[in-house]
């Protein structure tokens, strides 16, 4: 624990206190939270559900975390998250409406060039062509398996370390390691045409 | 092979990882506003603050300006009063009686005989003891 750190849990008043935690919480919700409604969306594919379920997360993560110092609440963050997708997609919220991202079915409604954020780029062509390859992205990962997706999307979209990852995931380092290079080689065989 | 294998590798999470990136910095700005009102709403959870924004800046010492400015107005307002006291009355009484009796008279066609006035009123200063008995008498 750093000097700051004990200062801050030990000498000031409750209220300073929650208002450290607050500036220190705002900057980090800021900073994750556009990654992850990105990943969640790209999870469950639905624009509208994804907001909730990271509203959701954040609101959570407040609750029961926000006591707790800093460097801790990323990989807290997105063990929520993972487990909030998982709930949503395991109890069906909206049946026979989304394809679900971990469950791989086909015959999917969702268009993923349709879903995609706007363009940044005043070059229309490479704003298809990258709206396109997105696309063919999330659809080869709603095709690897669950745990291998999870920690491809944490450790390279979200740049989790393998050990938040592995708190994310609630497993050990090991796995993380395994489920990570798995994804990436069948990604690779996927997606070879695409990229 | 190994290297190759390994270098294809690191071209493909660099690849989905820049289009992960961008697909975030493109997010329309609807979406980034939801997005905030979430950010706030679980704010909001922090004990004893209930932000619309965020937390931290809101300024606690708000009461203890307001009750400064308050008697600082007090303050303002007693001493602003002007002094007053029965002995000493707020305004020249005569010279109200004059204007009124210039008014209230209703000609105006004598304020045009200044000079008349002023000639009346050198001649009774003028008026001396000898004419006074002569007069009588």
């Amino acid at each position: 624990m750093t000097l700051a750190v004990f200062v801050q849990a030990t000498c000031l008043p409750k209220e300073e206190r929650t208002l450290e935690s607050g500036i220190e919480m705002d900057a980090f919700l800021r900073e994750v939270e556009k990654r992850a409604y990105r990943i969640t969306a790209a999870s469950i594919r639905d624009a509208d559900e994804a907001l909730d379920i990271v509203q959701d997360a954040m609101i959570s993560l407040v609750r029961k975390y926000s006591g707790r110092p800093a460097e801790e609440w990323r990989p807290l963050f997105y063990r929520i998250l993972k487990n909030r997708i998982r709930d949503w997609q395991r109890h069906g919220v909206v049946k026979g409406r989304v394809l679900s991202f971990f469950g791989g079915q086909e015959g999917e409604t969702y268009d993923p060039v349709a879903q995609a954020p706007g363009p940044s780029t005043s070059n229309p062509d490479e704003a298809v062509a990258r709206g396109e390859a997105m696309a063919a992205l999330e659809k080869e990962l709603a095709k690897v398996p669950r745990r291998q997706r999870e920690a491809f999307m944490l450790r390279n979209f979200e740049g989790l370390s393998v050990s938040e990852t592995a708190i994310a995931m609630s497993c050990s380092e090991g796995s993380v390691k395994t489920h990570y290079f798995r994804a990436v080689r069948r990604l690779r065989e996927s997606l070879g045409e695409h990229f | 092979m190994k290297t190759d294998n390994m270098s294809e590798d690191r071209a493909l999470e660099e690849r989905t990882k820049l289009l992960f990136n961008k697909s975030v910095s493109s997010l329309d700005p609807q979406t980034r506003s939801k997005l905030t009102q979430a950010r706030y709403r679980a704010l909001e959870e922090l004990e004893g603050s209930a932000p619309a924004a965020p937390a931290g800046w809101r300024p606690r010492w708000i009461p203890a300006g307001v009750l400064a400015a308050g008697v600082l107005v007090v303050v303002m307002l007693w001493q602003g009063q002007p002094a007053v006291s029965p002995e000493t009355p707020a305004f020249d009484v005569a010279a109200l009686s004059d204007l009124e009796i210039i008014l209230g008279d209703g000609d105006l066609g004598l304020l045009q005989e200044l000079e008349f006035y002023a000639w009346l009123d050198e001649q009774a200063e003028i008026v001396t003891p000898e004419s006074a008995e002569g007069g009588v008498g």
